[in-house]
């Protein structure tokens, strides 16, 4: 209870001492000139003293704080604007020209400076003015006119040489480093072969970008997937990777190595995919092996598989190599089972080599030997043969 | 007798043009012709019928379509066309074959016949050929019928090959007619009443296709052993039955017209599975591997209808004419 009423005493006092510091000493005139947990009215911004560019619009922040003071209007005018100039006092985006900040708050302004191409490089001071009916500050500003830091890129690959086939597709893990001051949306371009299919991701995420918004300081990880044409000869091909935002770019080039592969095909000479065989006889089928690939395939293998009981036999079995685009010829001799029954079936023949295969599946008519019904013929001769004779035998008178 | 052939003057077949064409004549004209024909028409335009009107709602291309026309089982109609026939031709057969030459001896006619300058091989051989004819007409008739309301009904025309497999089925069919004209006459040639030998062809027609199918499988069940223990066990018993069953003509008859309508099937006993394996399935065969497939049962058909005449033949030659 005693420490009670000695913490309201303190209290008190010193609200009776700030009451009279206050009357006593008016607000400071500047923001930056102002003491730490005073009363008053305030003009804030970051920095007082900016760079600007001639021929363009820069936003400068400033706040207008109050501090324990009742809330009134106070009008906001800008003074020492120079000749060709144009300088406003934005609030949410518009022109104002009062502002009324509760107690205890700030209300956040802008100042829209537009430089006219013509100015000349030199300093200039103009100050921003608040002024209510019991108070007023003025903020003063210092903007040189002189260039900007431009804004600066930079891109960087960790595995900028890939290897791999044709067929496998190359991922390019790049950072991208927004070195500027300003945050800037990056276009992403590739410069590639022809027939070279690139897309741009973003570091883990799957969809496709084009551009990507960096932050200032900041960088991003993105992904470039390069897909070759199939049909592209082994070799080194280069992909220029670009990217570029309001007038700052950089580049960065990766390689494929890609080593050629070969691909298999398989058909008939007249790419006719059936033929017909005899119960129990060899049928010879000519079947083309094709490397289609960029690669010659070594030591191709031929099998085939064919219904139960029935012959496959290949002459050659193995082709020790097809360079490529060449064409080899292989026999493929089928043996229809000695009962099969007529009708259609399917074999599949098969060309292997390490790295690729290729199947086709013929369609094998397959024919019953006309010798039963020649003994079916003969046995109908027999009949007669023995009607004749009994008539022979039989006939009378 | 070697006399008798050492006597004989001239072709044993003079004569055959006269009493083929006088047998044909009134084989044509009678009134039991008639009635037959009428009979097989109506039997088979029914079930031809109902399967066109099913046909017609068939939207699937279907490259055998006239060939279902003989084969399809209509909704309406619980057997389909071949079936019927295989039922009724042995029936037209037996019409036109009971009497053949006991009707000639009841009607004291033989010897009267046998009196003109003509043997008796050319009257046998001239009835049984005036009977094939007779029966092939009313097939064709019956044939062009099928073919003419297909047409109409289904809009389109039948393909080569349907109508070289169509022909292929008549003739199989007037091979199964004769077989079963070649037994009439085998009866009447042994009965001298006409009545026992109608009873004896109706008989027999009925046993093959009530009885026999029962006796086969009661035969093939005596053969079955405690426990079948291999596939070639098993394989050997059906084909037993099967043998068995093909004894009868109709059995051959449905087979080789299964084989001929049918172009899908491939084979007309039982098939292993590893037969079966790499096979695809519903591709149908050409003409010459189905006439392959069905040689067997028209050889039958036809040998034994060579066969049966020989023996009529043989028993006739050997009968005494004067009453």
């Amino acid at each position: 209870m005693r420490r009670l009423i000695a913490s309201l005493a303190i209290v008190a006092s010193s609200a009776l001492i700030a009451a009279p510091v206050l009357a006593a000493n008016p607000p400071p005139a500047t923001a930056s000139t102002s003491t730490p947990a005073a009363k008053g009215l305030w003009l804030l911004t970051d920095y007082p003293s900016q760079t600007v560019r001639a021929g363009e619009t820069t936003s400068i922040h400033f706040k207008l704080q109050n501090m324990g003071l009742a809330p009134e209007p106070l009008a906001l005018s800008v003074s020492g604007v120079p000749a060709g100039w144009k300088i406003d006092i934005m609030g949410s985006g518009q022109p104002v020209a009062a502002a009324m900040p509760a107690m205890n708050d700030n209300v956040s302004l802008q100042l829209r400076v537009d430089v006219p191409k013509e100015a000349k490089p030199g300093s200039h001071t103009v100050t921003v003015h608040a002024k209510g009916a019991n108070q007023s500050i003025d903020l003063p500003v210092t903007l040189t006119i002189g260039e900007i830091a431009p804004a600066k890129l930079t891109i960087k690959s960790s595995l900028p040489a890939l290897r791999g086939t044709p067929r496998s597709s190359f991922d390019y893990n790049l950072t991208v480093t927004n070195d500027s001051g300003k945050d800037l949306t990056v276009a992403l371009t590739a410069q590639a072969p022809g027939n070279f299919q690139t897309t741009f991701t973003e570091g883990y995420g799957s969809n496709e970008i084009s551009s990507i918004p960096i932050a200032a300081g900041q960088s991003k990880d993105i992904k470039i997937k390069v897909t070759p044409p199939r049909e592209i000869k082994a070799g080194d091909y280069p992909v220029l990777v670009k990217v570029s935002a309001e007038g700052a770019s950089a580049e960065q080039r990766v390689t494929l190595q890609i080593s050629g592969q070969g691909k298999l095909s398989l058909t008939t000479k007249d790419g006719r995919l059936s033929g017909e065989a005899t119960v129990g006889k060899n049928a010879d089928y000519t079947l083309v092996v094709t490397n289609d690939g960029t690669a010659p395939l070594e030591d191709v293998e031929m099998s085939g598989s064919v219904p139960t009981n029935w012959k496959v036999e290949f002459n050659p079995k193995r082709i020790p190599s097809i360079a490529p685009g060449e064409k080899k010829e292989v026999q493929a001799v089928v043996t229809p089972a000695d009962k099969a029954i007529a009708g259609d079936y399917v074999a599949s023949f098969r060309a292997g080599a390490r790295g690729d295969s290729a199947n086709a599946d013929f369609r094998i008519t397959v024919t019953t030997s006309t010798m039963w019904g020649i003994v079916g013929v003969g046995i109908i001769a027999v009949a007669l043969l023995v009607l004749l004779g009994f008539v022979a035998r039989f006939g009378r008178r | 007798m070697p006399r008798s052939a050492a006597r004989r003057e001239g072709s044993p077949f003079t004569g055959i043009g006269p009493v083929y064409l006088k047998e044909l004549a009134d084989n044509l004209s009678s009134i039991r012709m008639l009635v037959l024909t009428l009979f097989i028409i109506v039997f088979g335009a029914f079930p031809v019928a109902s399967s066109l009107q099913q046909l017609r709602t068939v939207v699937g291309s279907d490259a055998f379509l006239f060939l279902r026309i003989f084969t399809i089982e209509p909704e309406q109609v619980p057997i389909p066309f071949v079936q019927a026939l295989n039922f009724i031709i042995p029936l037209m057969a037996i019409g036109l074959g009971f009497d053949l030459v006991n009707s000639e001896f009841n009607r004291r006619t033989l010897s009267r016949v046998l009196s003109q300058p003509l043997y008796r091989d050319a009257l046998l051989l001239g009835k049984f050929l005036a009977g094939i004819t007779t029966l092939a007409v009313a097939m064709v008739a019956l044939w062009l019928i099928v073919f003419g309301a297909g047409l109409l009904l289904l809009g389109l025309p039948p393909r080569g090959v349907e109508v070289a497999r169509g022909i292929g089925f008549l003739v199989v069919a007037v091979a199964y007619g004769g077989v079963w004209l070649a037994i009439a006459m085998f009866f009447s040639v042994i009965f001298r009443s006409t009545a026992t030998s109608a009873l004896c062809s109706l008989g027999l027609w009925l046993f093959f296709f009530i009885l026999w199918p029962m006796i086969a499988q009661a035969i093939t069940m005596a053969f079955v052993p405690a426990e079948i223990t291999s596939l070639d066990q098993f394989m050997g018993l059906q084909q037993l039955g099967l043998a068995l069953q093909r004894v009868s003509p109709g059995t051959l008859f449905s087979e080789a017209v299964l084989g001929l309508l049918n172009p899908e099937t491939r084979t007309l006993g039982p098939m292993l599975p590893s037969q079966m394996r790499g096979a695809i399935m519903g591709a149908p065969l050409p003409l010459d591997q189905s006439l392959l497939l069905i040689w067997p049962q028209v050889t039958g058909l036809i040998a034994g209808m060579i066969v049966v005449f020989t023996a009529s033949y043989v028993i006739f030659q050997r009968e005494e004419v004067r009453a």
